[in-house]
């Protein structure tokens, strides 16, 4: 049995989830704090499904990473607003203190990461494909043994970032963590970092070698996810140690 | 994170669905698939998300190993392309 999850095997319930505070993290992009009771736990990098009923009863349903370690007692959901989305726009213009929506979770074993995996973490992400990763994150930063680890995040500028104060927080008091940005189309003056879409060069550069035996975690648009994990395969990693969640309507 | 129509996603987003099949969380384990004898970690397959649920495909040769569906006359699960699932 390699299922990861915590706690017996169950059915797969329909909770409450309160929302007890809601984080602005970029102009499109927002966090909102939940309290769900009777929550069994979670892994970094699961997700949940969050399902919305109108008052005709039309039902909508979206799947949204949890970016909370298992150490925090609200569950944070990291929601950026898309063009006609009916669920994001609901869960980032009405959706107040208080509210209550329907979600179930957490879900999925595959996609996670403890500090008891091993590594050295190595996490690959672009736009908000860093809020899985962030979980993986939050909770090595709460453990005193903390192995080497890597998050290249690939962002169109340096404001739509996600958690960037919390990641530079982490990287300054934590020697063995790298955080490295690519900003694709706007760089802030005198920007040195890299200023174009990941390709093999900035993966040699900035990856773990394959002899290091990194544990991969590759999060964002499909496109993204792929190229990001052939250039891994390409560059000599196993690729049964590279991990990918692609963005959409069930996933991501 | 997204609510585009974007169909092709990993295994590990069909977890949410394939819980209202299993107990247990399916997609950490191993299948075989019947046509080109791969196995892959459930979580690591190509899954096409539609309406009503999903297809799931080998992610070495494209054969459908599962499809997962949802109607008013109950969940069905077909998985006649996959050899096994090793939990």
């Amino acid at each position: 049995m390699t299922d990861g999850t915590a706690g017996p095997a169950r059915r797969l319930e329909w909770q409450l989830a309160e929302v007890r505070d809601i984080v602005v993290e970029t102009p499109r992009v927002k966090s909102l704090l939940t309290h769900v009771t009777g929550w069994r736990g979670h892994l970094p990098g699961q997700h949940v499904d969050i399902r919305l009923t109108a008052e005709d009863g039309y039902q909508a349903q979206r799947s949204y990473s949890i970016a909370s370690p298992p150490e925090d007692e609200l569950i944070e959901l990291t929601v950026v607003q898309v063009d006609n989305g009916e669920v994001s726009a609901y869960l980032h213009g009405e959706l107040r203190r208080g509210d209550r929506f329907e979600l179930r979770g957490p879900i999925g074993g595959y996609f996670v990461w403890t500090t008891s995996s091993g590594g050295p973490l190595q996490l690959i992400c672009a736009g908000s494909g860093v809020a899985p990763l962030m979980a993986m994150l939050r909770h090595r930063d709460r453990r005193a043994a903390r192995g080497p680890a890597l998050l290249l995040y690939s962002s169109r500028s340096l404001e739509e970032v996600i958690y960037r104060e919390e990641l530079e927080t982490m990287a300054r008091r934590d020697r063995d963590l790298r955080v490295v940005y690519t900003l694709t189309s706007k760089q802030p003056e005198g920007w040195t970092g890299y200023r174009r879409r990941i390709d093999q060069a900035m993966l040699a550069e900035s990856c773990f070698p394959p002899e290091a035996n990194p544990r991969s975690f590759v999060c964002g648009p499909t496109p993204f996810v792929e190229s990001a994990s052939r250039l891994l395969v390409e560059l000599g990693h196993d690729p049964l140690s590279i991990k990918t969640e692609r963005f959409g309507p069930t996933g991501g | 994170m997204s609510d585009n129509d974007c169909y092709v996603l990993d295994g590990n987003a069909a977890a949410g669905l394939l819980h209202e099949f299993f107990v247990v969380d399916v997609t950490t384990a191993h299948t075989r698939c019947g046509g080109c004898g791969a196995t892959h970690v459930l979580g690591a397959l190509r899954v096409y998300a539609v309406p009503m649920g999903a297809v799931l495909r080998c992610s070495s040769c494209q054969r459908i190993l599962l499809r997962a569906v949802k109607t008013p006359h109950g969940r069905w699960l077909e998985m006649s392309g996959a050899q096994y699932l090793r939990f």
